[in-house]
């Protein structure tokens, strides 16, 4: 599965960061394809084009602040989860997908 | 001058104190006006209060703000000498009369005790800190004194026996402070006992004192009504200031009493018998004084008024204390032991361990903050391409080459003597002055100090000298002028320096010299005293260097000739700039013509640096225009050997010059004296973006192994003092209240065991890690009951976002997600096992560097600005 995501946090110095390193580890666990955008302290990095987001199946927002461009994601079908749970329980989101 | 109708003269002036005419402006009116025959009269023309010019207590409670209108009228037999003088003293004098009373910044802050006191539900009562610092003792109560208690009321019999007593009382106060003055090694003290002096003899008390006898009344009547009117009136001014001065009058007139009734109600009761926390609702400095300081660990003060001379008095005793603290005598019980934290601003009036724990921990982060420190403050300032600069301070007293000295000075650049020679009646003995600069020289241990003769004329008055009234003192009889004329007093002094000089690096400079001769006659002055200390077998330096200030523009110009006499110089650019620019500084009219960062002064000192280091001679200088840091790049452009810098400010100076470089610094000045105006070289110091110093992420001393903190507030206590220990933060508070504000919003554990506090302020000076590890696993938060036992904290500063360390910190934080890295960073022994793999794996260095690394690659923006 092709999957997009995007972690932030609120000062977007470590959980950001941490979060997008989880998902990137665990989505390959699962055999999935992953490409997550970081909204952090150091501005968007990874970004996620328009044929990243055309081409997925499914978009992971792992954040506890609003996603900045949110509009991209128009007719993708997005998870929203706190950003915890992306380092906390990451296979618990995606069993979830799976279902 | 305006002739008046009944033949007085009068004058129209405006008052350019800030902070109103208060006693010390006041007292010098006073003695300007006593010295004529003519009464003069101060009208404040704001309210119509009248009062004697002569009075200090009169002119004070005229209630003179900044900017009122006052007129002063004189009459009398030498009324046209008296308008001179008043007048001249109005225009020049007066503007300078105000040493400003620096207070201690930031008291807007609301005071929040650390978390660790909140966590141990620690009662606090706030205040403001006037006196930095931290005290413990037990409570002793200053009950407010009455004027009536234990004092005899009953009328006098015989008038003229009570008259005698009150001048006899009068007079003896006043030489009991007289004596004290004689002792006083502080210039706040000497100030504050002048003001006593002159309010003990001043004429409206007097007067009054002496009307109320004639009316019948005890002397000691007469003193508790004349204390009672005078505390009243001043007590109802709508000026704090003037407000505060009636406990000054309180306090001399318990001296009054004492003297004439032989007791001394409540304030002899005040003996300190173990570390005590005096609590008062307001203390006059002369009580403070009069305390046994051994004994006296802090002072709380009812009272607000960071400005008043108690806290003046306190902060140069070195006193904690806390103003403003409302009902404390209430609040606080006598006997308790409590603890006067004047670094955070509150009193903890009940012992728990929880607090002794939190202070006892705290009194050795300040001592291991103060060792790490005075390691780099007691190095050589070097810039970051390699050049020393010495950073030196002004001094004049032993008391403050002490505090120089331990701020880092690498010598007292210029110790002023004329303050040895003022407020007193006779000239000060050579052994008096021998006793001083033996002192200066013995605290600083090899390390040079220039001690000047005396400096007097001009605003600086010595009555013993009888030196004369003059239409432009400045222009006039004063520094080296004076010498020809007072050759004993010179003597007497070079003697004490000479011998002096015997015990440690001592140096000469005479100031004011305009020319060649003059500084030739000052050398063989030297050549003379050197002769009778070897004519009577007594042992000094022989080899005693002598320089001279460079104050007076001429000398740029037989600079040839005096480096062939002169050992070295300094210059004083006060006087030096208003005899450059031909303004006096002290006029706010002209105040805009007399800048230091001009393009003419800045040439001007240019070409006699030249010069001077071409005849291969020393030059520092002292003044103003080194003691602000603005002009720091422009001084080491000019290639200055010695910046003379106020005491406390030493080692800010030398951190300032560790992150400048010279080659930047000569580029600059380059630019600067190319510059056609001031206002272009401000814009030029203003847009030059100066490197500064940048630390490593990392440092061993950050990495704490062996926490034995039971709970989150104290890890993070713990960490903070790391910070403050490493001056990598000065507010503990301000960094402590990021972290909880980030750790409100979400949990910082990330499970395994692992935290990862962070934050972004500017409270920290550079970016750091910090790492703890806790021997016993606590609960990170109290929902989830997670244990951590691995601590990572992040510190970045604020308006630091753009640059690369951010990469550092995102890098780390995808790290601590690998299983290999945190098994890593658990199992290491020492801190640099830990500092040591982080940078490997962070790839960062450990280096302290003055490169800022910004990242070509990553044009980062700050996501939301």
């Amino acid at each position: 599965m092709k999957i997009v995501a995007v972690t932030a946090c609120p000062t977007g110095i470590a959980h950001t960061y941490m979060a997008a390193a989880r998902l990137e580890k665990i989505a390959k666990n699962f055999g999935h394809e992953i490409k997550v955008e970081t909204q952090g302290a150091m501005g968007i990095e990874n970004k996620l084009t328009e044929a990243d987001i055309r081409q997925a199946q499914i978009a992971i927002f792992a954040v506890d602040i609003e996603v900045e461009g949110r509009d991209r994601f128009n007719g993708v079908k997005v998870i929203q989860v706190p950003l915890q749970e992306a380092l906390k329980n990451p296979e618990g989101i995606f069993s979830k997908i799976q279902r | 001058m305006t002739p008046m109708s009944n033949g007085s003269l009068q004058f129209v002036f405006s008052c350019p104190l800030s902070s109103g005419m208060h006693a010390r402006p006041a007292s010098h009116l006073a003695e300007v006006a006593n010295q004529f025959a003519a009464e003069t009269t101060i009208t404040n023309l704001r309210n119509g209060l009248t009062a004697n010019a002569k009075s200090v207590l009169g002119v004070i409670s005229a209630d003179i703000r900044h900017g009122d209108r006052c007129a002063l009228h004189v009459s009398g037999p030498d009324e046209h000498a008296a308008h001179a003088a008043l007048r001249r003293f109005m225009d020049e004098a007066l503007p300078r009369c105000d040493v400003p009373l620096a207070g201690v910044p930031d008291s807007d802050r609301r005071a929040t005790p650390p978390r660790v006191l909140q966590a141990a539900n620690v009662n606090c009562i706030f205040g403001t800190p006037v006196s930095h610092g931290i005290g413990q003792g037990k409570v002793v109560i200053l009950r407010r004194m009455t004027l009536t208690q234990g004092s005899k009321t009953e009328n006098a019999a015989n008038p003229q026996h009570e008259l005698d007593r009150i001048q006899e009382a009068v007079s003896a106060v006043r030489h009991r402070i007289g004596e004290k003055l004689k002792y006083s090694i502080t210039p706040t003290g000497t100030a504050i006992l002048q003001a006593g002096l002159a309010m003990a003899g001043d004429v409206s008390l007097v007067q009054k004192l002496n009307e109320q006898v004639l009316s019948g009344k005890s002397a000691a009547q007469a003193v508790v009504e004349t204390g009672e009117f005078f505390i009243d009136l001043l007590g109802h001014s709508e000026n704090e200031y003037i407000r505060q001065r009636s406990a000054d009058i309180e306090e001399i007139c318990l001296q009054l009493l004492e003297e004439v009734d032989g007791t001394r109600p409540e304030t002899s009761a005040v003996a300190l018998r173990e570390p005590s926390v005096l609590v008062a609702e307001t203390l006059a400095p002369q009580q403070l004084l009069n305390l046994d300081r051994r004994w006296l660990k802090a002072l709380v003060l009812e009272h607000s008024g960071a400005t008043s001379h108690t806290a003046i008095l306190a902060r140069s005793l070195g006193i904690p204390t806390l103003a403003g603290v409302r009902n404390a005598r209430l609040a606080l019980t006598p006997g308790h032991e409590v603890v006067v934290d004047a670094n955070r601003g509150f009193v903890i009036p009940q012992m728990s361990p929880a607090v002794r724990n939190f202070y006892e921990r705290e009194q050795k982060t300040l001592a291991r903050r103060r060792e790490s420190w005075d390691g780099r403050a007691h190095q050589s300032a070097t810039t970051s391409d390699g050049k020393t600069i010495e950073v030196a301070a002004n001094a004049a007293s032993g008391e403050e080459s002490s505090l120089a000295f331990a701020n880092g000075a690498d010598g007292i650049g210029l110790f002023r003597t004329e303050m040895i020679f003022l407020s007193r009646d006779e000239a000060p003995s050579e052994e008096e002055q021998f006793a001083i600069y033996s002192e200066a020289a013995r605290l600083a241990d090899e390390k040079p100090v220039i001690i000047r003769t005396f400096d007097v004329g001009g605003d600086k008055k010595i009555p013993y000298l009888n030196l004369p009234a003059e239409e432009n003192p400045f222009l006039g009889y004063r520094g080296a002028r004076v010498y020809a004329e007072h050759r004993d007093l010179l003597q007497s002094q070079l003697r004490a320096i000479l011998r002096a000089s015997a015990a440690g690096n001592l140096k000469i400079m005479a100031p004011m010299i305009s020319s060649l001769e003059e500084f030739v006659q000052f050398k063989a002055e030297v050549a003379l005293a050197k002769h009778h200390l070897l004519g009577m077998g007594i042992e000094f330096q022989s080899e005693v260097r002598v320089g001279m200030m460079i104050e007076v523009p001429s000398v740029a110009y037989i600079l040839e000739e005096l480096c062939v006499e002169v050992d070295f110089f300094s210059i004083g650019t006060n006087d030096l700039s208003q005899y450059f620019f031909a303004a006096d500084r002290g006029n706010p009219k002209i105040s805009s013509l007399f800048t230091v960062r001009h393009p003419s002064f800045l040439r001007f000192l240019e070409q006699m640096m030249d010069e001077i280091h071409q005849a291969g001679k020393w030059v520092g200088m002292c003044g103003e225009m080194a003691a602000d840091h603005r002009n720091l790049p422009l001084l080491l452009g000019l290639g200055l050997d010695e910046i003379s810098v106020p005491s406390a400010e030493v080692h800010e100076f030398k951190r300032a010059i560790a992150g400048l470089r010279t080659s930047d610094c000569i580029d600059l000045l380059d630019r600067a004296l190319t510059c056609s105006t001031a206002a272009e070289i401000d814009e030029l110091l203003a847009a030059e973006p100066f490197q500064t110093h940048t630390r490593s992420l990392l440092s061993d001393e950050l990495v704490l192994l062996e926490s034995t903190s039971q709970s989150k507030e104290e890890v993070i206590q713990e960490m903070m003092d790391a910070l403050y220990i490493s001056s990598r933060t000065d507010d503990r508070h301000l960094v402590e209240e990021a972290l909880w504000a980030r750790e409100a919003m979400s949990s910082t554990s990330l499970g395994y065991g692992f935290a990862i506090p962070h934050c972004k302020t500017d409270a920290v000076s550079s970016n750091s890690i910090c790492v703890l590890r806790l021997q016993q696993p606590i609960n990170w938060d109290s929902g989830t009951g997670e244990p951590v036992n691995m601590v990572v904290l992040l510190a970045l500063r604020d308006s630091d976002v753009a640059n690369t360390h951010m990469q550092v910190f995102s890098s780390l934080a995808r790290k601590l997600i690998n299983d290999d890295f945190r098994h890593h960073l658990l199992k290491f022994d020492t801190p640099r096992q830990v500092t040591n793999y982080l940078a490997d794996q962070l790839g960062i260095s450990l280096e302290d560097t003055s490169e800022t690394h910004l990242s070509a690659e990553h044009p980062v923006q700050p996501r939301r600005s």
